[in-house]
């Protein structure tokens, strides 16, 4: 277990230097920029505020790693920036450190990390409890969920994955902006169980180099914080006053929606966005989308947009709490503030999760195969030879990777095998088109990425109603839950079947199958019952999830739901 | 011949900068010469459980009970097989009863700047690791990005063997773990190539079998993009160095139909290819040179199954990087597979190797060994689309393709097939290109464009390809480049040749001259002076001393002149050429050295016997 001691070891003289005792027991760090390298950094643009990059995307600071959470890259000290952080610090970001997450990005707890599981802080347990806590139980032996109850860990709740070390940051307050990788949901869920905004923007806004790929298809770059307000302005309405300018990611404080990367394929051209952001409000003053939500008065933006309340996401295991907050919201936009709640129907919702479990594995298995302990990670010279030529791969990779990982691998190693791939991941794609069909039907904008199609009506549930006789009625956005359920305890994470933690994911996956920006934002949930023991995070998460490229009006939206969310905002 | 370099047609498509070189014969100065060692899959097939042949057919045999009478058929065959001298290869083209079907894959790398996959510099022997992108190394959050310029060698190579280029296509991600592979995947094109449904026609002259007859045709199933691997090195003590300069270098892989039926014609295949690749400049190099090598599939049917359509098991003989290797690698393979199956055993569908100068087949993995590829779509590299406007651009600059060269060689210049081809095949195109040069130079000293005659043609490319390999065993000794430039420039060889069709000087002068121009003891544009220099002008005796010298080797010779008059008498019907030769041998003895021409005297002396010696003989 060497491979594991390490990074541990490597963890703890990073984190020790956090003069907040509690914090260090969230684990929501893996290194933290050093105080004299801070200042030694180069800073393209004056400080507007701190950020905390998880630990898959490339930083070069000298204290800082980018390990992804994996033994194999424990000690990996990337040559050069991602160009997402290169962007944020020319429009003045501070890198804080680097955020914990599940290996690779692979989990949805934060759980499956070399250096431990992030843990968010229980709200009800006093500090002093926290403190008794020995550090090395987050050293869990992912092998062999413990079964029975540790009393070290019966208080403590999970921070959802893969970018819980992120969403801990921000809700902690180490952060105001936290960087995540979303695939199929691993911004949106943690900030959905941490209390704070989670935002995916549309597949192909944000630059994906320096991202250490999971699924490329899938990845996109997330950012968390506290409130939509700064993860608006950064994304579309561009920093005020500039940012410096001349940052290497170039356009200083401009919105970060229009920066073309030449560095990573999927990047949309300059020319693309443009035809994309044509039909789409929000993107500039003239529509006055802009101006409107600046005054930021309490919700008028929402005035006639139309909200689908998607059937199948009111699924058997969603937690009644939410399913009420959820109904509740509706009702509140509905009511007070002149928005429609619309029933809508997207059929190949319950094949979705399955799906993107087929494809994320198997374009793991690919992306994992270049740690084998030649260039990447330790090299296994001890076990007998597995390859002509004697170069042994099997065992370096069976020890260097985590069980998550290995799972993962096998699973999509088996559905790109020649007898499985018919069955399996051609399948899984032809079902990504049925959910990229389904929202392109229900959106009443175009994805500006592929032809309009035609839907044939008898696909549809019986329990649309028509609005006329072309179909039902389209709408603006969808409003669900982002989770079916309140945070659980890390307790009772360690001992679920894996399938059970897929589960966690089956609302966020269908907008990252289709490459949909969406974005969670907190919503208060009632306490279940007088005196529930249960912890009680007051909050689930509300999710909206928007056309291709309708970011602009989605922040916006967003910022106003949950303004409204908050009490700040009033019905008239 | 117009042939523009790929270098000069990237530039001119995808950044509209047109060549100020923009002379008629223009390509790009490149090295002539490496030597790249694919060690690496001679590693993998050192490592190899070798079963021999024996011991398949020994397993076979034993596996099956066969009758006593066929025991000692086979008995008295294998003493036979044993016994007999190793047949020479043109008679071993085929097996009685048996039919052959082979089928190839030809990598080539191609000519460009950029790697497939990063902007580094494509590279040779320089200093190892020098030209590597992060991506080049599967550093993590690094990405693919596709360099352009490549398509341009590509959709010329295809247009070359008649593909059609496919309008979309895409790239796929092939798996296997090696240690010369940093990603763990190579990207291809596996489900949708570039370019399908091609052919190559070989002719007799290519060096087919003489079963195929005076043409046959060869199908091109299809034509991928892919990258090559980094090349390794291995060092005493069981070490292994990476150079990851050759990582990501664009390759071409070209997939025939099995519709190869002799070993001879599977090697013309290959070399007929790489003289396709070269007349487009696509490829960089050519087998010798490391830049092309090819992997071949073999399976054998009884001459009865022939009808059935279902071809035998076949066997894959990986990397074979020479024409010899190709044809050799096929008959041992063919006969070894013959073999087993007479023998009463079944042909393992599974990889073999071959080593240059061995006489088996051995082998490296079978089928159980075989890695499940586990073909992905590569997800970060969206679809490749190829316009009809840049294929129709393309085609129409490729220029001229090889067989039709060989022809107007042939047609305009009287050369032999022969040495029309070898003068294209050689130093990858530049042997053929000095050619033109030297003919041009010639033609412009000489005042003889366009002339009817061709014999100065003749004597330039026999020059270009007879007296030029006499002056080093390597070729690459003459630093020959795919401009048609060498060590012997082409003006110079031009000004001798010059001098020597007006018989200024001798043949044996000329060929001194070129040892001096070789060894640089002429300096470039001096022949003249060296001549000056040396006294070496042909100074030719008068007609009178030729003619004396006749009267005097004819005396004494009258049994020869003799066999003159019967052939005067109509007694025998062959002009008796070689006594008249014997004479002109006795003349250029007798004379000055130096300052006579044979073919001279050799007109003096037949004018003399018919003129003066038959009459007399005659009237005696």
């Amino acid at each position: 277990m060497s491979a594991r001691g390490r990074p541990r070891s490597l963890h703890l003289s990073h984190v020790c230097s956090s003069n907040r005792q509690q914090r260090r027991l969230l684990n929501h760090f893996i290194s933290k920029t050093a105080p004299e390298t801070a200042e030694e950094q180069h800073h393209p643009a004056p400080f507007r505020f701190t950020l905390a990059v998880k630990d898959n995307i490339a930083t070069t600071g000298s204290s800082q790693p980018t390990t992804c959470a994996s033994p194999f890259l424990s000690a990996h000290h990337s040559p050069f920036e991602a160009t997402i952080v290169s962007q944020l610090r020319a429009r003045g970001a501070r890198v804080v450190g680097k955020t914990n997450l599940d290996e690779f990005g692979m989990g949805s707890h934060s759980t499956h990390s070399a250096f431990g599981a992030v843990a968010q802080q229980p709200q009800q347990t006093p500090p002093s409890q926290v403190q008794q806590q020995n550090p090395q139980t987050h050293q869990h032996d992912l092998s062999t969920p413990t079964k029975g109850a540790s009393p070290l860990l019966s208080s403590q709740i999970s921070a959802g994955g893969s970018s819980g070390g992120s969403a801990v940051a921000v809700a902690a307050g180490d952060a105001d902006v936290a960087l995540g990788t979303d695939t199929g949901g691993s911004v949106r869920l943690p900030a959905a169980y941490c209390g704070i905004v989670g935002y995916k923007p549309s597949y192909g806004m944000l630059s994906r180099f320096g991202v250490v790929p999971y699924a490329n298809s899938l990845d996109t770059v997330g950012l968390l914080a506290r409130g939509v307000g700064r993860i608006r302005e950064l994304v579309v309405t561009g920093c005020e006053g500039g940012g410096g300018g001349g940052g290497e990611g170039g356009g200083g404080g401009g919105p970060l929606w229009e920066e073309q990367d030449n560095r990573d394929p999927t990047s949309l051209s300059a020319a693309a966005r443009m035809r994309c952001v044509k039909g789409r409000k929000g993107y500039d003053d003239t529509s006055g989308w802009r101006k409107k939500k600046r005054a930021g008065a309490g919700g008028e933006v929402l005035r006639g947009l139309r909200f689908g309340i998607p059937l199948e996401y009111n699924i058997e295991e969603l937690d009644p709490r939410i399913r009420d907050a959820w109904a509740e919201t509706a009702r509140v936009l509905q009511d007070g503030f002149g928005a429609r709640a619309v029933p809508v129907s997207l059929p190949s919702t319950r094949h979705a999760l399955a799906a993107y479990y087929v494809i994320a594995p198997a374009e793991a298995s690919s992306n994992l195969a270049k740690y084998d302990g030649v260039r990447y990670g330790a090299r296994d010279t001890e076990a007998a030879s597995d390859a002509a030529g004697g170069v042994l791969y099997a065992g370096s990779r069976g020890k260097g990777f985590g069980d998550e990982v290995k799972r993962r691998i096998l699973l999509g190693s088996y559905t790109l095998s020649s007898e499985a791939m018919d069955n399996y991941f051609i399948k899984a794609q032809r079902v990504r088109r049925l959910v990229r069909k389904d929202f392109n039907r229900v959106f009443a904008l175009d994805n500006p990425l592929h032809e309009r199609e035609t839907f044939d009506l008898t696909e549809l549930d019986e329990s649309i109603d028509m609005e006329d006789k072309w179909g039902p009625e389209e709408v603006d956005f969808l409003l669900c839950p982002t989770a079916p359920t309140l945070a659980p305890k890390l307790e009772g994470v360690m001992s679920q079947t894996p399938l059970d933690a897929y589960m966690n994911d089956v609302l966020t996956v269908p907008a990252s199958l289709a490459g949909l920006p969406a974005i969670s934002i907190p919503m208060p949930v009632a306490p279940r019952k007088a005196g529930d023991v249960e912890q009680n995070t007051a909050t689930a998460g509300l999710q909206l999830i928007g056309q291709y490229w309708d970011d602009a009006r989605l922040l916006a939206v967003a910022d106003a739901v949950l303004k409204i969310l908050q009490g700040s905002s009033k019905p008239r | 011949m117009s042939c523009v370099s790929t270098a000069d047609l990237s530039r001119y498509l995808l950044i509209g900068q047109v060549s100020r070189r923009g002379c008629l014969y223009a390509g790009s100065p490149r090295i002539a010469a490496y030597t790249l060692f694919r060690s690496i899959r001679q590693i993998r097939g050192a490592s190899s459980h070798a079963a021999t042949l024996a011991q398949v057919s020994a397993r076979a045999v034993a596996a099956t009970v066969s009758p006593l009478r066929k025991q000692l058929k086979d008995e008295a065959r294998a003493l036979k097989a044993s016994g007999k001298k190793k047949k020479n290869k043109a008679d071993n083209q085929a097996v009685p009863g048996w039919e052959l079907t082979v089928g190839i894959e030809i990598h080539a790398q191609l000519n460009t700047a950029r790697k497939l996959f990063s902007p580094a510099a494509t590279s040779f022997n320089d200093v190892p690791n020098s030209h590597v992108a992060l991506f080049d190394v599967a550093m993590p959050g690094s990405q693919p990005l596709f360099q352009p310029d490549t398509l341009i060698p590509a959709v010329r190579a295809a247009l070359a063997l008649g593909c059609a280029i496919q309008p979309v296509s895409r790239f796929d991600r092939k798996h296997y773990f090696h240690w010369d592979q940093p990603a763990g995947y190579q990207i291809t094109q596996y489900y949708e190539p570039f370019a399908r449904d091609g052919r190559v026609v070989l002719h007799a002259r290519d060096g087919i079998a003489p079963a195929d007859g005076d043409r046959v045709e060869i199908g091109i199933r299809q034509v991928q993009l892919e990258q090559d691997t980094a090349k390794t090195t291995a060092q005493p003590g069981n070490v292994h160095w990476l150079d990851f300069n050759r990582v990501g270098l664009p390759l071409v892989e070209i997939i025939t139909r099995p519709q190869i039926r002799h070993p001879a014609t599977a090697a013309a295949f290959v070399r007929k290819v790489q003289m396709l690749l070269g007349s487009v400049d696509a490829c960089v190099s050519g087998m010798e040179a490391g830049g092309l090598r090819a992997d071949v599939n073999v399976s054998v049917r009884r001459a009865d199954e022939a009808g059935t359509g279902r071809l035998g098991t076949r066997t894959e003989i990986k990397n074979l990087s020479s024409f010899k290797a190709v044809e050799d690698a096929i008959i041992a393979e063919r006969d070894r597979q013959i073999a087993v199956l007479e023998a009463g055993g079944v042909v393992e569908g599974e990889t073999r190797g071959w080593s240059l100068g061995s006489t088996e087949t051995r082998r490296l993995r079978g089928k159980e060994g075989e890695a499940d590829y586990r073909y992905m779509p590569d997800p970060d590299l969206g679809p490749v689309v190829i316009g009809e406007d840049l294929v129709s651009h393309l085609a129409s600059s490729t220029g001229v393709l090889p067989d039709a060269e060989v022809d107007s060689l042939m047609d305009t210049y009287g050369l032999s097939s022969k040495d029309a081809l070898s003068l294209m095949l050689l130093d990858d195109g530049g042997r053929i290109q000095y050619f033109y040069n030297v003919l041009g130079e010639l033609e412009r000293g000489l005042g003889l464009a366009g002339a009817s005659d061709q014999r100065h043609a003749r004597l330039a490319a026999n020059w270009c390809l007879h007296e030029l390999g006499k002056l080093s065993d390597l070729s690459s000794d003459l630093c020959m480049t795919r401009d048609g430039e060498c060590r012997i420039p082409s003006a110079d060889l031009a000004a001798i040749l010059s001098h020597l069709h007006r018989q200024e000087i001798t043949a044996r002068v000329a060929k001194d001259l070129l040892w001096g121009v070789f060894r640089g003891e002429v300096s470039v544009g001096g022949v003249a002076q060296a001549i000056d220099a040396g006294s070496l002008w042909f100074h030719e005796i008068s007609e009178q001393d030729y003619s004396r010298l006749a009267d005097a080797v004819v005396q004494g010779e009258d049994r020869v002149m003799g066999e003159f008059l019967r052939f005067k008498q109509g007694k025998v019907k062959a002009y008796p050429q070689g006594k008249l030769m014997f004479l002109v041998g006795k003349m250029m003895r007798a004379g000055p050295e130096q300052q006579m021409d044979p073919a001279s005297a050799e007109r003096v002396l037949r004018a003399r016997i018919e003129g003066v010696y038959l009459p007399a003989l005659v009237a005696s």
